[in-house]
């Protein structure tokens, strides 16, 4: 098996994770044991991922930055075959829930989970969570620095801070290093971008209050350029900000997105700037052997020469009409000519979005294996990424991810739907996401057609938490619940490329479950109606306005 | 507290300690899983009466709640909500087969 090129964990590491573990044993012993209370219990539980819905407790395992080896990989199969129902959840957040375990197993599934180096701590809770980043990290040809350097510095940080372990409520963070933002780090609770200012010199820019549930916002930018070594000064003062000011009387206005739209981004950086001052020179300022101890886990793997142009591949691509449009849609440029970034579609036709079978799991592990240096990511919309391909295998993966059922050339397209898990699991749910996804997959299946239509993103929230990030999808879903019906809000134009990054409008009234493929269809019929050369459906919106596609869905009932 | 409490008749739903299943509330006084069992309140009174006693004596069960219910021709109970129509019966679309998928 290939060495990670990742962060490893250490003995510090290691203890931390075996000590919540025994913790974690413990506590659940004592609630099965009647000796602790549920009101005492669910924030322990909550504090490991553990959450209680509809049907059973769910456990969200953290995947830091998205970044798996082959070995974990295999590890979380070997946790959803033994623990669950053999199969689990890739979520927005690019972790993983396993939506059927029990209180009485959850201690031994994280035992299990540990023995790979990886926990679910910090996978609920008012605090820092999971720190995201751009799934091509470390492969993307417009990279300017891989991100997860930065994630680790974050994760080490944030991991148990006592601070910010009782935050007025949950913080997300993002991080992308590059100009293409694949991170959506606008509508984060922090964004950090990357980039390179003209003495050349890489910084990040920080954006505040962004976030989408109840109160989409997209974040503002709170610091141009910030030196890379003063990143963790200046996210310390802005959460002692945050947690001083943050608002903790009402749970919907408790994210720093509210604080921000409240003060206004001036007083907020006054205030940031000001807390900054009094600690940027403190051990909190990076050291550079410090910054480099972590760069160094993640140098690039060494991959072998490899052509850019292979006569085989060209030759398939002829033969094979699906090979060529799964080429085109799910492998993307990477840093080295020879290579290819293969992104794994877990919605094939009609499957429930981002669902992989332990089975499934352990094929992606082995294709990782034998054909991308045994590393594979999560992306936030909820599919699996092989970040480093070399052109001449792209064959032999495209034929193991079909074997796989993960192969539909849908990357980016309209079946690439992201959903949130909905009301078939979600307590806080009012309607259902992944039945409607299924069925508007199903009735996009053709591939031809998906390609004519071209880049198109649905998401779908089952409510306005927004879990299913409805508020930027190109086609927005929003499920509501009205008098015990089930009826689903349209949202257009929603984006989250950099520059560009847009909530979506409202087209009009809800529309009945039985209804929504019929609207999508007629926005997508009204798109190709009026699409220029080269628009996509989110071009053609932001030129032709709402007017057309309003018409097109509610237009005989006006 | 009661929640979605539309219509006159109730069963009392929670979910098992261990396991996190769905279970109702039985005549005799234990849980089932399944709603076909489940004790039928007829007035509000009575189901409150019932959430009472299930609250004070702590069941292995999480969060009990009263949960509005029809009842059938046949005397078969369903939820009203959809909420808990799907608690009651699963979820509403097929999984992945789990075991369905070999990797040759």
């Amino acid at each position: 098996m290939p060495d990670t090129h990742f962060y490893r964990y250490d003995e510090f590491d290691r203890r931390l994770v075996a000590e919540r573990v025994t913790q974690f044993r413990d506590q659940v012993r004592r609630r099965l044991a009647g000796e602790l209370t549920e009101e005492q219990f669910k924030p322990l539980r909550l504090t490991n991922g553990l959450y209680l819905q509809l049907h059973a407790y769910m456990l969200r395992i953290a995947i830091p930055y998205g970044t798996l080896s082959s070995r974990q990989l295999r590890q979380l199969a070997k946790v959803a075959r033994t623990y669950d129902k053999g199969y689990g959840h890739f979520t927005t957040r690019q972790n993983l829930q396993l939506h059927w375990i029990k209180l009485e197993d959850a201690p031994d599934a994280i035992a299990m989970l540990a023995e790979v180096d990886m926990h679910s701590i910090q996978t609920s809770g008012n605090l820092v969570r999971n720190v995201t980043a751009d799934h091509y990290a470390g492969a993307a040809v417009d990279e300017i620095e891989d991100p997860r350097i930065w994630c680790e510095i974050v994760r080490q940080w944030s991991t148990l801070h006592p601070e910010f372990s009782f935050l007025p409520r949950k913080f997300k963070i993002a991080i992308t290093g590059s100009p293409n933002d694949r991170a959506a780090v606008r509508v984060h609770d922090v964004g950090l971008r990357l980039w390179r200012n003209e003495k050349g010199e890489v910084g990040f820019e920080v954006i505040v209050g962004g976030g989408l549930g109840r109160t989409p916002m997209i974040g503002k930018t709170l610091r141009e350029f910030l030196p890379k070594d003063e990143l963790l000064a200046y996210l310390e003062a802005t959460l002692r900000v945050y947690n001083r000011y943050g608002r903790r009387d009402n749970l919907f206005k408790a994210r720093i997105k509210i604080l921000v739209h409240e003060i206004g981004v001036e007083k907020m950086r006054e205030e940031v700037e000001s807390e900054y001052e009094a600690m940027k020179d403190s051990a909190l300022k990076l050291a550079p052997e410090t910054i480099e101890a972590i760069a160094e886990q993640f140098a690039p793997p060494r991959l072998p020469h490899s052509p850019a142009l292979v006569p085989a591949v060209e030759a398939l691509k002829l033969e094979d009409r699906d090979f060529a449009l799964w080429l085109k849609s799910n492998t993307a440029a990477h840093r080295l000519a020879g290579y290819r970034i293969v992104t794994v579609s877990l919605k094939p036709a009609g499957a429930p979005p981002g669902d992989a079978s332990a089975a499934q799991m352990e094929g992606v592990a082995d294709i990782a294996d034998a054909y991308s240096q045994g590393e594979i990511r999560v992306s936030h919309e909820q599919n699996l990424v092989l970040p480093h391909v070399a052109n001449e295998d792209l064959p032999a993966v495209y034929r193991a991810l079909g074997r796989l059922g993960f192969a539909e050339a849908n990357i980016g397209k309209i079946t690439d739907i992201i959903a949130c898990p909905g009301l078939d699991y979600c307590a806080l749910a009012n309607a259902r996401s992944i039945p409607v996804a299924q069925r508007i997959s199903r009735h996009f299946a053709d591939l031809v057609r998906q390609h004519d239509i071209g880049d198109l993103k649905i998401k779908i929230s089952g409510c306005i938490n927004a879990c299913g990030h409805h508020h930027v999808g190109h086609i927005g879903i929003l499920g509501v619940d009205k008098n015990g019906v089930e009826l689903y809000q349209i949202t257009l134009g929603g984006d989250v490329d950099f520059g560009k990054t847009a909530l979506g409008t409202l087209l009009g009234p809800a529309v009945p479950a039985d209804q929504i493929v019929e609207a999508v269809d007629s926005l997508v019929t009204t798109y190709l109606q009026q699409r220029r050369d080269g628009e996509r459906f989110v071009d053609t919106f932001r030129r032709v306005g709402l007017k057309p596609f309003k018409e097109s869905v509610y237009g005989e009932r006006d | 507290m009661a929640k979605n409490l539309t219509g006159d008749l109730h069963v009392i739903s929670a979910n098992r300690l261990a396991d996190g299943a769905v279970v109702f509330l039985d005549d005799a006084g234990g849980w089932t899983i399944e709603l076909a069992r489940a004790a039928l309140a007829r007035t509000s009174r009575d189901s409150e009466f019932l959430l009472a006693r299930v609250q004070s004596q702590g069941f292995g069960v999480v969060e009990p709640f009263v949960v509005a219910v029809r009842e059938g021709n046949d005397g078969s109970l369903e939820p009203i909500s959809l909420r808990e129509k799907i608690r009651a019966s699963g979820i509403t679309f097929q999984v992945i087969a789990a075991e369905a998928v070999r990797y040759a």
